[in-house]
Protein backbone atom coordinates (compact mmCIF):
# COMPACT_ATOMS: atom_id res chain seq x y z
CA UNK A 1 0.00 0.00 0.00
CA UNK A 2 3.00 2.22 0.75
CA UNK A 3 4.78 1.37 -2.32
CA UNK A 4 1.45 2.64 -3.79
CA UNK A 5 1.22 6.07 -2.61
CA UNK A 6 4.83 6.88 -2.67
CA UNK A 7 4.46 5.85 -6.53
CA UNK A 8 1.31 8.19 -7.17
CA UNK A 9 3.61 11.32 -4.68
CA UNK A 10 6.36 10.67 -7.36
CA UNK A 11 4.12 11.29 -10.31
CA UNK A 12 2.37 14.40 -8.73
CA UNK A 13 6.14 15.08 -8.21
CA UNK A 14 6.86 14.75 -11.64
CA UNK A 15 4.15 16.28 -13.08
CA UNK A 16 4.74 19.61 -11.02
CA UNK A 17 8.11 19.88 -11.82
CA UNK A 18 7.18 19.77 -15.61
CA UNK A 19 4.54 22.32 -14.97
CA UNK A 20 7.12 24.59 -13.34
CA UNK A 21 9.68 24.21 -15.67
CA UNK A 22 7.17 24.31 -18.92
CA UNK A 23 5.95 27.69 -17.51
CA UNK A 24 9.76 28.42 -16.98
CA UNK A 25 9.90 29.18 -20.47
CA UNK A 26 9.84 33.70 -19.96
CA UNK A 27 12.82 35.75 -18.98
CA UNK A 28 16.14 34.25 -18.87
CA UNK A 29 17.52 33.10 -21.71
CA UNK A 30 15.89 33.87 -25.38
CA UNK A 31 13.34 30.86 -25.08
CA UNK A 32 10.53 33.25 -24.26
CA UNK A 33 11.12 35.69 -27.52
CA UNK A 34 10.78 34.85 -31.25
CA UNK A 35 13.81 34.12 -33.36
CA UNK A 36 13.18 36.66 -35.34
CA UNK A 37 15.08 39.78 -35.52
CA UNK A 38 13.62 42.92 -34.22
CA UNK A 39 14.42 46.13 -34.48
CA UNK A 40 12.55 49.27 -32.69
CA UNK A 41 13.28 52.90 -32.00
CA UNK A 42 11.73 54.73 -29.33
CA UNK A 43 12.16 57.71 -26.77
CA UNK A 44 13.10 56.56 -23.26
CA UNK A 45 10.81 56.62 -20.55
CA UNK A 46 12.03 55.31 -17.30
CA UNK A 47 15.00 53.29 -16.83
CA UNK A 48 15.35 50.10 -13.86
CA UNK A 49 19.09 48.57 -13.70
CA UNK A 50 20.44 46.30 -11.84
CA UNK A 51 20.11 42.75 -11.37
CA UNK A 52 18.63 40.43 -12.75
CA UNK A 53 18.31 42.37 -15.21
CA UNK A 54 17.90 45.94 -16.50
CA UNK A 55 14.52 47.44 -17.77
CA UNK A 56 14.20 50.15 -20.05
CA UNK A 57 11.10 51.56 -21.14
CA UNK A 58 10.79 53.44 -24.16
CA UNK A 59 7.88 55.28 -25.74
CA UNK A 60 7.12 54.29 -29.56
CA UNK A 61 4.27 56.01 -30.89
CA UNK A 62 2.19 56.38 -27.84
CA UNK A 63 2.68 53.12 -26.75
CA UNK A 64 4.91 51.80 -24.07
CA UNK A 65 7.63 49.10 -24.53
CA UNK A 66 9.76 47.39 -22.39
CA UNK A 67 13.27 46.50 -23.24
CA UNK A 68 15.44 44.37 -21.02
CA UNK A 69 19.08 45.19 -21.32
CA UNK A 70 21.63 42.94 -19.49
CA UNK A 71 22.40 42.44 -15.59
CA UNK A 72 24.82 44.95 -13.96
CA UNK A 73 28.35 43.67 -15.49
CA UNK A 74 26.71 42.91 -18.84
CA UNK A 75 25.85 46.60 -19.01
CA UNK A 76 29.62 48.16 -17.64
CA UNK A 77 31.27 45.84 -19.95
CA UNK A 78 30.25 47.52 -22.97
CA UNK A 79 30.08 51.30 -20.97
CA UNK A 80 25.70 51.60 -21.05
CA UNK A 81 25.63 54.18 -18.28
CA UNK A 82 22.35 54.92 -16.34
CA UNK A 83 23.40 58.66 -17.80
CA UNK A 84 22.96 57.25 -21.18
CA UNK A 85 19.79 55.90 -20.41
CA UNK A 86 18.76 59.78 -19.45
CA UNK A 87 14.64 60.36 -20.60
CA UNK A 88 13.81 61.56 -23.63
CA UNK A 89 16.77 60.49 -25.11
CA UNK A 90 16.08 58.47 -28.24
CA UNK A 91 17.28 54.45 -28.77
CA UNK A 92 17.43 51.92 -30.96
CA UNK A 93 17.24 48.23 -29.83
CA UNK A 94 18.09 45.35 -31.89
CA UNK A 95 16.87 42.45 -30.45
CA UNK A 96 14.14 39.61 -30.02
CA UNK A 97 10.49 40.59 -28.99
CA UNK A 98 8.43 38.33 -26.35
CA UNK A 99 6.65 35.62 -28.12
CA UNK A 100 3.36 36.37 -26.51
CA UNK A 101 0.82 37.88 -28.54
CA UNK A 102 0.18 42.04 -27.93
CA UNK A 103 3.10 42.11 -25.54
CA UNK A 104 5.63 45.01 -25.81
CA UNK A 105 8.14 43.41 -24.18
CA UNK A 106 12.06 43.29 -25.97
CA UNK A 107 14.93 41.48 -25.09
CA UNK A 108 17.77 43.56 -26.18
CA UNK A 109 21.12 42.18 -28.35
CA UNK A 110 22.60 45.43 -29.34
CA UNK A 111 20.88 48.62 -28.12
CA UNK A 112 21.98 51.91 -30.71
CA UNK A 113 22.27 55.63 -28.79
CA UNK A 114 23.48 58.56 -31.01
CA UNK A 115 24.73 56.75 -33.21
CA UNK A 116 27.23 54.38 -31.19
CA UNK A 117 26.29 50.84 -30.85
CA UNK A 118 26.59 49.26 -27.66
CA UNK A 119 26.54 45.53 -28.48
CA UNK A 120 25.31 43.42 -24.83
CA UNK A 121 25.85 40.19 -26.81
CA UNK A 122 29.00 40.19 -29.15
CA UNK A 123 28.49 36.55 -29.46
CA UNK A 124 24.86 36.98 -31.18
CA UNK A 125 24.21 38.28 -34.49
CA UNK A 126 21.78 41.68 -34.12
CA UNK B 1 3.34 56.30 2.96
CA UNK B 2 4.20 52.33 2.74
CA UNK B 3 5.39 53.32 -0.81
CA UNK B 4 7.51 55.74 0.50
CA UNK B 5 9.23 53.01 2.70
CA UNK B 6 9.39 50.34 0.61
CA UNK B 7 11.50 53.14 -1.46
CA UNK B 8 13.65 54.30 0.86
CA UNK B 9 14.18 50.12 1.76
CA UNK B 10 15.36 49.82 -2.53
CA UNK B 11 17.95 52.99 -1.91
CA UNK B 12 19.68 51.78 1.57
CA UNK B 13 22.75 51.79 0.52
CA UNK B 14 24.16 48.45 0.55
CA UNK B 15 20.84 47.13 -1.14
CA UNK B 16 21.55 49.45 -4.03
CA UNK B 17 24.82 48.23 -4.35
CA UNK B 18 23.50 44.30 -3.92
CA UNK B 19 21.08 45.57 -6.97
CA UNK B 20 24.04 46.31 -9.00
CA UNK B 21 26.36 43.75 -7.86
CA UNK B 22 28.59 41.23 -10.11
CA UNK B 23 28.49 38.15 -7.77
CA UNK B 24 27.05 39.12 -4.87
CA UNK B 25 23.29 38.96 -5.75
CA UNK B 26 23.72 35.37 -7.78
CA UNK B 27 25.20 34.58 -4.31
CA UNK B 28 22.40 35.34 -2.02
CA UNK B 29 20.37 33.97 -4.70
CA UNK B 30 22.20 30.82 -4.51
CA UNK B 31 21.86 30.97 -0.80
CA UNK B 32 18.21 31.68 -0.86
CA UNK B 33 17.91 28.24 -2.93
CA UNK B 34 20.20 26.68 -0.57
CA UNK B 35 17.81 27.62 2.55
CA UNK B 36 14.30 26.43 0.35
CA UNK B 37 16.26 23.52 -0.75
CA UNK B 38 17.05 22.40 2.88
CA UNK B 39 13.27 23.52 4.36
CA UNK B 40 11.62 21.55 1.16
CA UNK B 41 14.06 18.57 1.60
CA UNK B 42 13.62 18.24 5.28
CA UNK B 43 10.02 18.70 5.12
CA UNK B 44 8.61 16.39 2.75
CA UNK B 45 10.56 12.93 4.43
CA UNK B 46 9.29 14.60 8.06
CA UNK B 47 6.19 14.84 6.87
CA UNK B 48 5.53 11.64 4.90
CA UNK B 49 7.04 9.51 7.87
CA UNK B 50 4.50 11.24 10.15
CA UNK B 51 1.69 10.28 6.82
CA UNK B 52 2.84 6.60 7.32
CA UNK B 53 5.39 6.10 5.26
CA UNK B 54 8.73 4.26 6.87
CA UNK B 55 7.05 3.39 9.89
CA UNK B 56 9.60 0.89 10.96
CA UNK B 57 11.75 3.85 11.50
CA UNK B 58 11.28 5.86 14.84
CA UNK B 59 9.58 8.84 14.07
CA UNK B 60 11.72 10.63 16.54
CA UNK B 61 14.74 9.95 14.22
CA UNK B 62 13.31 12.32 11.44
CA UNK B 63 11.32 14.66 14.09
CA UNK B 64 14.78 15.63 15.95
CA UNK B 65 16.90 15.70 12.81
CA UNK B 66 14.75 16.88 9.88
CA UNK B 67 12.71 19.72 12.25
CA UNK B 68 16.28 21.35 12.32
CA UNK B 69 17.49 21.38 9.25
CA UNK B 70 14.62 22.33 7.79
CA UNK B 71 14.43 25.28 10.60
CA UNK B 72 17.76 26.41 9.53
CA UNK B 73 16.59 26.22 6.03
CA UNK B 74 13.88 28.20 6.37
CA UNK B 75 16.07 31.05 8.05
CA UNK B 76 18.34 31.39 5.59
CA UNK B 77 15.58 31.51 3.16
CA UNK B 78 14.24 34.38 4.87
CA UNK B 79 17.34 36.06 5.12
CA UNK B 80 18.32 36.13 2.18
CA UNK B 81 14.91 36.06 0.57
CA UNK B 82 14.51 39.70 2.37
CA UNK B 83 17.77 40.70 0.49
CA UNK B 84 16.32 40.06 -2.40
CA UNK B 85 13.37 41.38 -2.13
CA UNK B 86 14.62 44.31 -1.03
CA UNK B 87 16.58 45.26 -4.11
CA UNK B 88 12.99 45.71 -5.59
CA UNK B 89 10.76 46.07 -2.82
CA UNK B 90 8.20 48.15 -4.64
CA UNK B 91 7.23 45.44 -7.45
CA UNK B 92 7.91 42.30 -5.22
CA UNK B 93 5.23 44.36 -2.71
CA UNK B 94 2.57 44.81 -5.26
CA UNK B 95 2.80 41.34 -6.91
CA UNK B 96 0.09 39.51 -6.19
CA UNK B 97 2.09 36.53 -6.42
CA UNK B 98 4.70 37.77 -3.66
CA UNK B 99 1.58 38.74 -1.29
CA UNK B 100 0.14 34.53 -1.47
CA UNK B 101 3.41 33.68 -1.38
CA UNK B 102 4.35 35.74 2.29
CA UNK B 103 0.87 34.57 3.44
CA UNK B 104 1.48 31.33 2.40
CA UNK B 105 4.73 31.06 3.77
CA UNK B 106 3.21 32.57 7.35
CA UNK B 107 0.64 30.05 7.67
CA UNK B 108 3.10 27.18 6.92
CA UNK B 109 5.07 28.61 10.21
CA UNK B 110 2.10 28.51 12.09
CA UNK B 111 1.18 25.33 10.89
CA UNK B 112 4.49 24.22 11.82
CA UNK B 113 4.24 25.80 15.37
CA UNK B 114 0.99 23.94 15.98
CA UNK B 115 2.14 20.52 14.97
CA UNK B 116 5.02 20.90 17.42
CA UNK B 117 2.18 21.64 20.07
CA UNK B 118 0.02 18.69 18.75
CA UNK B 119 3.33 16.59 19.21
CA UNK B 120 4.03 17.34 22.58
CA UNK B 121 0.97 17.13 24.04
CA UNK B 122 0.01 13.50 21.92
CA UNK B 123 3.41 12.70 23.80
CA UNK B 124 3.95 10.79 20.66
CA UNK B 125 7.59 10.07 21.57
CA UNK B 126 6.20 7.30 23.75
CA UNK B 127 4.12 5.69 21.25
CA UNK B 128 4.59 2.41 19.83
CA UNK B 129 6.90 2.58 16.76
CA UNK B 130 4.79 1.18 14.22
CA UNK B 131 1.56 3.20 15.61
CA UNK B 132 -0.05 5.48 13.23
CA UNK B 133 0.25 9.64 13.97
CA UNK B 134 -3.00 10.88 15.40
CA UNK B 135 -5.21 12.46 12.64
CA UNK B 136 -4.47 15.83 14.12
CA UNK B 137 -0.95 14.96 13.58
CA UNK B 138 -1.59 13.52 10.04
CA UNK B 139 -3.75 16.40 8.96
CA UNK B 140 -0.72 18.75 9.54
CA UNK B 141 1.63 17.25 8.30
CA UNK B 142 -0.58 17.12 5.16
CA UNK B 143 -1.05 20.63 5.06
CA UNK B 144 2.76 21.22 5.57
CA UNK B 145 2.98 19.01 2.75
CA UNK B 146 0.71 21.33 0.68
CA UNK B 147 1.44 24.23 1.95
CA UNK B 148 5.63 24.35 1.58
CA UNK B 149 5.68 22.68 -2.37
CA UNK B 150 3.16 25.82 -3.30
CA UNK B 151 5.59 27.76 -1.72
CA UNK B 152 8.35 26.93 -3.76
CA UNK B 153 6.24 26.92 -6.86
CA UNK B 154 4.88 30.30 -6.57
CA UNK B 155 8.36 31.27 -5.31
CA UNK B 156 9.03 29.90 -8.72
CA UNK B 157 6.43 31.49 -11.04
CA UNK B 158 7.22 34.98 -9.26
CA UNK B 159 10.28 35.38 -11.67
CA UNK B 160 8.53 34.73 -14.83
CA UNK B 161 5.10 36.81 -14.16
Amino acid sequence: MPHVRFFHLLCFAVLAAFFAASTAQAHHGWAWATDEEFEITGVIQSVRLGNPHGEVTISVDGEDWVVEVGQPWRNDRVGLTREMLSQDREITVHGHRSAKEGERLVKAERVVIDGKDYDLYPDRES
Amino acid sequence: MIEQALVSVENLAFVSALRNSTFMYPLVNAGHILGVSMLVGGIVPLDLRLLGFWRNYPVMVFVDVLRITSAIGLGLAVFCGALLFATAAVDYAASPLFQAKIVLVLFGILNALILGRVFKQGDIRSLPMEAPMPVAMRAGAFLSLAVWISVLVIGRLLGYF
